[in-house]
């Protein structure tokens, strides 16, 4: 931790020393049809459906494409899906497929490789993530090249979200079989706006365009994605012109970038939320104490202290503009209406009660320093929270294990904005990211699990929310954000969910 | 002299053997007792926890301790070093595919530091007595102080921000092939006859040797300092004067031939600290070598991949360990005839 703070004052005050010297690069970054983007993960294998792992969805999105797609706004579209039709009792889903669509290497792409992507793979017992939220499908019934159903063993609802979520990309089911699953991870081919040309682990992605592409065709020939992990060497490679883009830099070198006129310098609320998670017992047995912690946390102040005033303080576990936000909710930030639960149970500052707390420190954007603030916030009004860092490896072990401590600071990511993966996932005691064990609310939130109707699903998790937050149950804090610097003739179309998607790249 | 390095080799292999067991044991032991669990880290975030306790059994999580232990240790005595949880491939595989690029960037570290090292050390002794004495002292304590993060830090800002003389992402320039011969780049651009590949990859290697070669080169500095102070008192070195032998003669043509003698030893223990010092300067520079998939297992909790990684550091130190005591064998005729 030592190294870490040194290597940000050094930074810091490096790049401050060169922007004063007016060496920092005010590229025009002339018109061209190839762009260099600096991204902080590398993806973790090529077989799409392999791991959920939200940084790595804009590359394959580059190169695969999913059935059902989303606009900037999250709104489902149709993409290699023509159309889809859930059944009222959520038990089967009718696709009709695009019959112009072909992979990188000219085959094809018909209702086989659906049928394989999201079942045969799955029934094979391979080793992929979309084993998991693809098991409810117990069967794709073929009807022609471009008609399928899907078949489910219980009500799945959201499976038309899943279509376009974590790891839902066609592959080639004639091109694995033939050449073998290792070869298709060294030689990966979709149906894609590109195809990789060049991969070297942990270092570069080199994406050309598909001039075949059923779709738009990305404006630019070929975009380099250089793996910079560091985010202090992402600052620097933009400063340096040595990537034209780059995403999840530090808020204060977006505020100084936001100062050079050569570039554009973004902080983007997105859907993730960071919120405290709680347990239903210990000293949060207790209701008041519960709703004391929550009324106590200036959410405001964090966003201003740690995001520069971006990031969307929340009164639910929803953000704005998805199906689950209830805008006329507000749960308030009041100190003294939290002394006075306390007083209730009575605790105060002069005997307060005693919480643990449990935090990351560097899993996502500040996560220690506002955990820091909150128990400087709690301590004020008679509660003493005892700061635990955990690394992120453990939390599983310790949720597992119902050893959390009462309170969890976390982010949660949900590129769909469906309520299910917010709320539900987060208060389903089945599920391992849920503290808060309590028949109530799991009951509630186990039927939500079944409702096929999408209207009522939606107005069940609403009512859901509202009644978890009142209850003390979850307590959102704000509306994670992502960073973007790109030069200033650089354009990508703004997602909600913050994907910065290579096709969407374009010289002004 | 070849005898006793080859009897040297054989005893270093032999001993090799109980060092790796017991290595391999508390690499195991230490990673089994951390409190991760793996099997919710290889699985979505929407797994039951009924799946993840599938998981636990499917994995060996279950066993006993030894048991798991012993079954490892089977599989990697057939080469099987298990599949890395995070990237879904043979632990083994991905640890060879980077650790070429690794061992290149080490040993030009090395090779840096010791010219660094070895120059500076005789420019530390000869300035001895002079008005210039305390401020060399200074500096080499001052570059002793300097970790070779903050080094990368430096060297980026400088040469690849303000001056923009030297790439600093990746090993070579994107659109030129990285040929993938024997995995060590700079040879494998030479093999295929590609010196702009060569000049490119060059390129990319100097911020990241560098970085490492100027940390590590303070303390052979200042322990070949203290040889030459030591071998200066004996007698030889008196009666070379005596003899009308230049300073710099004697300096060059016969106390550093003993005096380095120390730091060659000192050079094997760096090399070790070296090489685990890739880790941080390798992310830093994107450099796709073995400290940069370290920090992806680590992050991950990829225990499989960690052990892997952590056995190919023990290998590496001893392989060094060997190479330098045979070296000593070599420049130290004592050694030869004991």
């Amino acid at each position: 931790m030592a190294s870490s703070l040194e290597r940000r004052t050094f930074l810091r005050l490096a790049l401050g020393t060169a922007a004063s010297l007016g060496a920092s690069a005010r590229l025009a970054g002339a018109a061209s049809d190839a762009a260099t983007v600096g991204w902080p993960n590398d993806v973790p294998s090529w077989d799409p459906n392999q791991r959920f792992i939200p940084d790595a969805q804009p590359v394959f999105k580059a190169v695969f494409d999913q059935p059902i797609d989303q606009d900037p706004q999250l709104r489902l579209i149709p993409h290699l899906i023509k159309s889809w039709d859930l059944a009222a009792d959520g038990m089967s889903m009718a696709v009709e497929l695009r019959d112009d669509v072909t992979f990188h290497n000219g085959d094809k792409m018909t209702a086989e490789d659906f049928r394989f992507t999201f079942f045969e793979r799955i029934k094979s017992g391979a080793k992929i993530d979309t084993v998991n939220s693809m098991r409810k499908v117990q069967d794709i019934v073929i009807e022609s090249p471009t008609r399928a159903t899907m078949r489910f063993d219980s009500p799945a609802p959201t499976m038309p979200q899943w279509m376009a979520f974590l790891g839902s990309y066609v592959v080639p089911k004639k091109y694995i079989e033939s050449e073998g699953l290792d070869n298709f991870l060294k030689k990966p081919i979709g149906t894609g706006p590109y195809r990789l040309a060049e991969y070297e682990l942990n270092s570069r992605i080199v994406l050309e365009r598909n001039d075949k592409y059923w779709g738009p065709k990305p404006k630019l020939a070929r975009v380099t994605i250089e793996i910079i992990k560091d985010p202090s060497a992402r600052v620097a490679a933009i400063q340096s012109g040595q990537v034209d883009c780059t995403i999840n830099v530090p808020v204060r070198e977006v505020q100084r970038f936001e100062q050079d006129p050569g570039f554009v310098a973004e902080i983007n609320p997105i859907t993730r939320v960071i919120l405290v998670q709680v347990r239903a017992d210990l000293a949060f047995a207790d209701k008041n104490v519960r709703l004391a912690v929550h009324h106590a946390i200036d959410k405001a102040a964090l966003s201003k202290a740690f995001y520069g005033g971006a990031a969307v303080p929340l009164s639910v576990f929803a953000t704005p503009g998805t199906p689950g936000f209830l805008s006329d909710f507000q749960f308030k930030y009041d100190p003294d209406l939290a002394r006075q639960l306390l007083a209730k149970s009575n605790f105060g500052p002069d005997n307060p009660v005693k919480i643990g707390f449990a935090t990351t420190n560097g899993q996502w954007p500040s996560d220690y320093d506002i955990a820091r603030a909150i128990v400087q916030m709690w301590k004020k009004v008679g509660i003493d929270a005892d700061l635990q860092v955990i690394e992120y490896a453990k939390y599983f072990e310790l949720n597992r294990g119902a050893k959390l401590p009462e309170a969890t600071l976390y982010s949660w990511d949900n590129a769909t904005g469906d309520p299910e993966i917010f709320s539900g996932y987060q208060l389903n005691p089945k599920m391992p990211f849920a503290p808060w064990k309590d028949e109530d609310i799991g009951n509630r939130v186990l039927a939500l699990f079944n409702v096929p109707d999408y209207e009522k699903r939606i107005a069940g998790y609403r009512e859901l929310e509202r009644y978890a937050v009142e209850n003390g149950a979850t307590m959102p804090l704000l509306q994670s954000v992502v960073t973007v610097v790109r030069k200033k003739n650089l354009a990508y179309t703004k997602y909600g969910n913050g994907w910065l998607l290579p096709q969407t790249l374009q010289w002004s | 002299m070849i005898a006793t390095v080859l009897k040297l080799i054989a005893r270093r292999l032999l001993a090799a053997i109980p060092i790796m067991l017991i290595v391999s044991a508390l690499l195991f032991c230490v990673l089994r007792l951390l409190p991760v669990d793996p099997a919710a880290m290889s699985l979505p975030p929407n797994a039951t926890i009924e799946e993840v306790e599938a998981k636990r059994r499917e994995m060996g999580l279950d066993r006993p301790l030894p048991e798991q232990y012993l079954i490892w240790l089977k599989d990697a005595l057939h080469g099987d070093f298990g599949s890395s949880i995070h990237f879904r491939r043979e632990a083994g595989g991905l640890v060879s595919a980077t650790l070429p690029a690794t061992i290149e960037l080490a040993v030009f570290a090395m090779v840096l530091a010791a010219i660094l090292g070895i120059g500076g050390g005789l420019l530390l002794f000869r300035l001895r007595n002079t008005v210039f004495e305390a401020a060399a002292d200074l500096g080499s304590i001052l570059l002793l102080s300097i970790p070779e993060f903050l080094w990368g830090l430096i060297l980026l800002f400088v040469f690849g921000v303000m001056l923009r003389w030297l790439p600093f992402t990746g090993q070579v320039a994107p659109g030129l092939p990285a040929p993938h011969i024997t995995g060590f780049l700079l040879l494998d651009s030479l093999l295929i006859g590609r010196f702009d590949v060569f000049l490119s990859a060059w390129r990319h290697l100097i911020l990241p040797a560098t970085a490492l070669g100027l940390a590590f080169s303070p303390p052979v500095m200042r322990v070949l300092r203290s040889s030459l102070f030591d071998i200066y008192q004996e007698d030889y070195v008196q009666q070379a004067r005596l003899r009308g032998l230049s300073e710099n003669r004697i300096l060059l043509g016969h106390a550093l031939k003993n005096g380095v003698l120390p730091t060659l030893t000192l050079a094997g223990v760096q090399f070790g600290i070296l090489f685990s010092g890739t880790l941080l300067v390798e992310v830093i520079y994107s450099y796709p070598g073995m400290g940069n998939l370290m920090v992806d297992a680590v992050r991950n909790a990829d225990l499989p991949l960690i052990q892997t990684i952590g056995l190919t550091y023990c290998i590496v130190v001893l392989v060094i360990n060997t190479v330098v005591d045979s070296l000593y064998v070599v420049l130290n005729p004592k050694l030869r005839v004991s």
